[in-house]
């Protein structure tokens, strides 16, 4: 459920096939992202999910697995 | 109106800064709001023995520094003027932010926090210079890498921009390229050639050259952000050097300085012409409000004329301009 959203939210910020992104997918090497894209879509996500992605985590974010992991963990 | 002034942000800050906001109100009577650290702007105000006539003033902790990774700091420093300022002027037809600090915070703050308007890929920075007549070039270095839709966009924008801001009808937009010949540049050009022939919003004039940029049909020139930032600095730089030469010839004798001594009235009009700070600033286009980016060694002067610039685009409505150029070629799709 929630890497279906992230997917929509990647493939039209980055305006890519959905089919494309897998949970593998690195952001930046993989999907051509820039690290204002990366915010940008984290910030979204936050504001979709209601939370917010503390300091720490950020910087372990690289791939789209990585941001579906994190808010399957958080999100109540 | 509200036109909200980042007073840390830029190599003069923050005196320079406060001192075009007290000149904007005293030539313009533009109202100006302050956003920085309180008690460091009541200091040069103090200091200085400047009128707090039609100044507000919003209290900021935080900074972002020059030397900072732009996105991070941004996400981090919630109480720098430049988040504080992207967050006031958010979706506002009303308000304008304009910042002289590090480009890359002042672009990571605006898409962030403002967002983009529907549709948008990427926001892109214009310099809007007028030798011959006003040409806007685009991008200015916001996006080093581009896909050929982007100049598209750039060109859409590029021209409501330069229709609400300079009253050009019908603006025509240049490609810039390394030939004027439709088969010249690179894979990207090519591509961004076909699709601003196609476009039935977009007046293309064709290829234009670095040299002929200022001086050709083109009040529009597009160009990846790469390259748009290495031809206005390189033009930026040949000004300064020109000058210099002239200068030069000018004190080389008595008989030269006697010549310099008549002409030098209307020599320092021209400079003008290649001043970068008689500009203002470049305009942030495609971002969900109206903001600007002053150059980083802004004086007194740049700033008040960013803030006339900023005053004339929110009446001009270049924000409904630019939502309605973007929404037209979502339409075409």
């Amino acid at each position: 459920m929630i890497f279906e959203k992230v997917k929509e939210v990647i493939a039209n910020q980055l305006e890519l096939d959905p089919e494309t992104i897998t949970m593998e997918s690195s952001l930046i090497d993989d999907l051509q992202a820039d690290s204002l894209d990366v915010m940008d879509m984290i910030m979204q996500f936050e504001e979709e999910f209601d939370i917010e992605v503390d300091e720490d985590s950020l910087d372990e974010i690289k791939t789209v697995g990585d941001i579906v992991n994190y808010f399957e963990k958080n999100v109540k | 109106m509200t036109i909200y002034l980042d007073a840390m942000g830029g190599d003069n800050a923050p005196v320079q800064i406060i001192e075009g906001a007290v000149a904007a109100v005293a030539e313009y009577g533009i109202n100006v709001t302050l956003i920085g650290d309180e008690a460091v702007i009541n200091n040069v105000f103090e200091n200085r023995g400047l009128s707090r006539s039609g100044i507000d003033i919003i209290n900021a902790t935080e900074k972002v520094e020059m030397t900072e990774e732009p996105v991070a700091a941004v996400r981090k420093k919630k109480d720098s003027p430049m988040v504080r300022g992207a967050l006031l002027v958010k979706g506002s037809h009303e308000d304008a932010f304009i910042s002289a600090g590090s480009t890359g915070a002042v672009l990571a703050a605006a898409t962030l926090y403002c967002g983009r308007i529907k549709g948008v890929s990427r926001p892109a920075l214009g310099t809007l210079v007028n030798i011959k007549k006003p040409v806007m070039v685009l991008d200015n270095g916001a996006n080093a890498d581009c896909r050929p839709e982007y100049l598209d966009q750039f060109a859409r924008m590029g021209a409501a921009y330069i229709k609400a801001a300079a009253g050009v009808e019908d603006p025509k937009v240049g490609l810039l390229n390394i030939g004027t010949e439709d088969i010249k540049g690179n894979a990207l050009i090519k591509e961004a050639f076909g699709l601003l022939r196609d476009d039935p919003k977009v007046n293309f004039v064709g290829n234009v050259e670095a040299s002929g940029v200022f001086d050709s049909d083109a009040d529009v020139v597009v160009c990846d952000g790469f390259s748009g930032n290495i031809l206005v600095k390189a033009v930026e730089g040949t000004a300064k050097l020109t000058f210099g030469i002239v200068k030069d010839v000018l004190m080389g004798g008595a008989l030269n300085k006697l010549a310099a001594l008549i002409i030098k009235k209307d020599l320092y009009e021209k400079k003008d012409l290649l001043d970068p700070r008689a500009y203002g600033g470049a305009p942030l286009l495609g971002t969900n409000a109206t903001v600007i980016k002053a150059h980083g060694n802004s004086d007194a002067t740049a700033i008040k004329n960013a803030i006339r610039q900023a005053d004339k685009l929110v009446r001009a409505g270049m924000l409904s301009a630019l939502e309605e150029a973007i929404k037209q070629q979502e339409e075409n799709r």
